[in-house]
């Protein structure tokens, strides 16, 4: 018996050391290293390439998304980017509502306008957002020339000045009494209710304020009181007008030139690039970095503290204006534009790229397009293969060779 | 048919095969592999020519009196300098693994054997400032191997009135090394870039061999081996072949006494032949290579030899792959072990402790092996 259990503890004993050795060490094989000596084949050697965009494949193309039809609305004073107003008109008003079965005269108490601050420069102080009335018929064929003279004091509805704190949220005016006048609604019949928005500032600024787009446009609300005949009865009642319509009008607009390259504006513009890469480059490079170079025509200019993002996607069907684009994310970047662009833009697609060498069948095309679409401030024009001067698109790529392996 | 079974279990054992790794197998095809058991392992190898369970001559397999098989573990604890700095690894490896027995009631034996040629496991890293775009950027590189060459031996033995012993083998010589360099930048807008390439190699070797006892208490072995050449081919393409070397060996084993044996050898292999193939594919050349090794085994218990022997050895060796061009590394190794065989001699643990020194030129490396044997009688 005790012999037995002596050879147990032998067997144990024996089978623990084992298992010591052989898993109780965490392998680590990492040294390093001196060349030549200890680099067999070498060291890997990084070149660098620069591709040209293809002569005359490089387009912009306009009417994505129309002016007023994005997320924000433009409003500026003397703003170097453009100068802007914002037209808001509101669903009609009706003189009487239903009490009891019959329709019936109401008088207004009060109204109160809503707008929303979606975005402004917080390094300008003194704020103040007027707000104009303006013909009832006022469309989306308006110009700043047109709506800018309406905007004057005879027509002022109210000012709401905008607290140096607040970056965003709900702004309003309420108008109570003999100031309910100003709103111009006439007596008898539907009433239409439009409104156009000028900024003043310490400085020349711009503000975005919300629009249809973007569930944030201006609301016009009225507070009214029914007198029922006979009854001694009378009701308060509230009637909400949401906006039917809205845009923004530009001073002097930029139009998209057919030799240059323009991304953003109203309505919007993006731009496709087109390379074409070798076979014989992609079979045998090793990617590490690609960048695309655009050179900006002009100083591009942002609303300070309210960036625009440059969006660059992988193009799935080379098919012009409406390609189809990745939704891929690693295929997508996303690049924040300085309030004041004056160098060259960098884009790295490296990814991209990466993404061409593993499929020769992938156009070889990037699309660009800035956000929000017609609600920036931003407008980035570049040069396009047909303007040598200010210099066409160009793919910067950093690339290794195949590493010499040593044999054996 | 239990033993046939748990033989056959043994030798489909799924065990990765090498000897210990080296920056001196950085070069040409990696580190040496010493095909040796665990009982030859605490002795310096010194017992390699007389081993059953080693397999650097087939003429070994002649001491076999039972179907044996046996498998080694090895743990390596290695300190690496160099210029590029210092760092302390280790690494775990199976380096020999091993069937035979005889034929019946003949005074043959056959075996199988597996064990390591050459390892080329390694990773080495080094930085460095390069200029990209105009700017200085931080680069890491690592450079890594895994794999090496494995030797599979069908070898046999046959005793002459225990008198002589000779015997012979054929080798397949066969394995590959999958290579990986990695550079990353210190600048994230670039991406690591990674490239691999996979080296295969195949190639077949033929082996003799003799022992000669002169009574109890002094044998003389002898062996020679031929290895051809190894064709390499990378990622799937030929792209070359390197002349392997001869390989000879003498041992000779005296009993002091009863309870102490004394051993040493001598082991030269032509490395020198592959070192036109080398040097016309880049590398930095190939030498021939020596090993003298010199050890004991003391048994307290002579009745009982399996009973806790105390082994000691020391080696002297020079290795084949030159890190710098006239400079042949070569290494210096002491070793201690012991062992226990139990299960009325059917099982049985072999340990063994080697310090190793190697250097060559700036380059030099120092590490404690540690050796463990189990051995099966089914």
């Amino acid at each position: 018996m005790r012999a037995r259990l002596r050879l147990g503890w032998q067997w144990a004993g024996g089978i623990a050391v084992l298992g010591a050795a052989m898993t109780a060490c965490q392998e680590r094989l990492t040294s390093p290293a001196e060349c030549p000596e200890l680099c067999p084949g070498g060291s890997a050697q990084v070149f660098d390439t620069t591709v040209i965009a293809l002569q005359d494949r490089d387009s912009s193309f306009t009417g994505y998304v129309d002016r007023g039809a994005g997320p924000a609305l433009l409003v500026s004073n003397g703003f170097t980017a453009s100068d802007d107003r914002a037209v808001y008109r509101f669903a009609p008003r009706g003189d009487s509502i239903t009490v009891r079965d019959t329709l019936r005269a109401y008088t207004v108490d009060s109204a109160v306008i809503g707008l929303t601050l979606v975005a402004r420069d917080t390094n300008v102080n003194g704020l103040k957002v007027y707000l104009y009335r303006l013909p009832p018929t006022v469309d989306s064929t308006v110009s700043f020339d047109v709506v800018d003279p309406l905007l004057a004091d005879p027509a002022l509805i109210d000012s709401i000045a905008v607290p140096d704190s607040v970056n965003g949220g709900a702004l309003q005016t309420v108008l109570r009494g003999a100031d309910v006048d100003r709103l111009g609604l006439p007596v008898g019949g539907d009433s239409v209710l439009a409104i156009g928005l000028r900024i003043a500032a310490e400085a020349p600024t711009g503000v975005r304020v919300g629009s249809i787009a973007g569930g944030t446009a201006a609301t016009f609300t009225t507070y009214v009181t029914v007198d029922v005949p006979d009854t001694g009865l009378v009701r308060n009642q509230s009637l909400n007008r949401a906006s039917v319509f809205n845009t923004f009008v530009t001073r002097d607009p930029p139009q998209p030139s057919d030799s240059l390259l323009t991304v953003g504006g109203e309505p919007s513009s993006r731009a496709i690039i087109r390379f074409e890469l070798s076979d014989a480059f992609l079979d045998s490079a090793t990617i590490v970095r690609a960048t695309l170079e655009l050179v900006p025509t002009q100083p591009i200019v942002s609303l300070p503290t309210d960036p625009a993002i440059l969006e660059t996607r992988a193009v799935l069907g080379d098919i012009g204006a409406k390609s189809p684009l990745t939704t891929q994310p690693a295929l997508v970047q996303q690049d924040t534009l300085p309030a004041l662009q004056t160098d060259t833009v960098r884009v790295e697609l490296t990814r991209v790229v990466q993404a061409w060498q593993a499929s020769r069948v992938a156009p070889q095309s990037v699309f660009m397009l800035l956000r929000p679409e017609a609600a920036s401030f931003t407008r980035a024009v570049f040069g396009s293969t047909r303007s040598p001067a200010v210099g066409a698109p160009r793919l910067r790529i950093t690339y290794q060779r195949a590493f010499p392996f040593e044999t054996p | 048919m239990r033993r046939a079974l748990l033989v056959l279990a043994l030798a489909a054992a799924p065990v990765a095969v090498s000897a210990q790794s080296s920056q001196f197998g950085v070069r040409g095809l990696g580190m040496p592999g010493r095909p040796i058991g665990a009982r030859a392992f605490g002795s310096g190898g010194a017992f390699a020519m007389f081993d059953p369970q080693s397999g650097l001559t087939p003429a070994a397999l002649g001491g076999l009196a039972a179907l044996t098989a046996g498998f080694a573990a090895l743990q390596d604890f290695r300190h690496v300098e160099n210029p590029g700095g210092s760092q302390s690894l280790r690494e775990t490896r199976f380096p020999h693994l091993s069937v035979a027995g005889p034929i019946g009631s003949r005074p043959g034996v056959v075996g199988v054997s597996f064990s390591n040629y050459t390892s080329r496991d390694f990773t080495l890293a080094s930085a460095d400032t390069i200029p990209l775009r105009g700017v200085p950027v931080p680069v890491t590189d690592t450079f890594a191997s895994r794999g090496g060459l494995s030797d599979l031996r069908a070898a046999g033995a046959y005793r002459f009135k225990d008198v002589w012993i000779v015997g012979g083998a054929f080798h397949v010589i066969t394995g590959s090394a999958r290579l990986s360099s990695r550079r990353s930048f210190g600048d994230a807008a670039y991406q690591a870039a990674r490239q691999r390439s996979e080296l295969s190699y195949t190639g077949v070797g033929v082996s003799l061999g003799v022992v000669r006892n002169f009574g109890k208490a002094l044998s003389v072995a002898a062996t020679v081996r031929s290895d051809g050449h190894v064709n390499v081919d990378r990622d799937s393409a030929r792209v070359g072949r390197i002349d392997l070397p001869y390989t000879f060996g003498l041992g000779v084993r005296w009993r002091a006494r009863p309870g102490l044996e004394l051993a040493s050898q001598a082991v030269m292999k032509t490395w020198s032949a592959a070192n036109s193939d080398f040097l016309a594919q880049g590398g930095t050349g190939a030498d021939n290579t020596v090993e003298v090794a010199f050890g004991g085994e003391y048994t307290p218990d002579p009745q009982r030899p399996g009973r806790r022997p105390i082994r000691f050895g020391a080696r002297y060796g020079t290795l084949p792959f030159l890190l710098v061009p006239g400079e042949q590394p070569h290494e210096l190794g002491v070793s201690i072990g012991t062992g226990i065989r139990f299960a009325k001699d059917r099982a049985g643990i072999d340990l063994g402790l080697e310090h190793v020194w190697r250097s060559a030129g700036e380059f030099s490396e120092r590490a404690f092996l540690f050796n463990v044997g189990v051995t099966v009688r089914p």
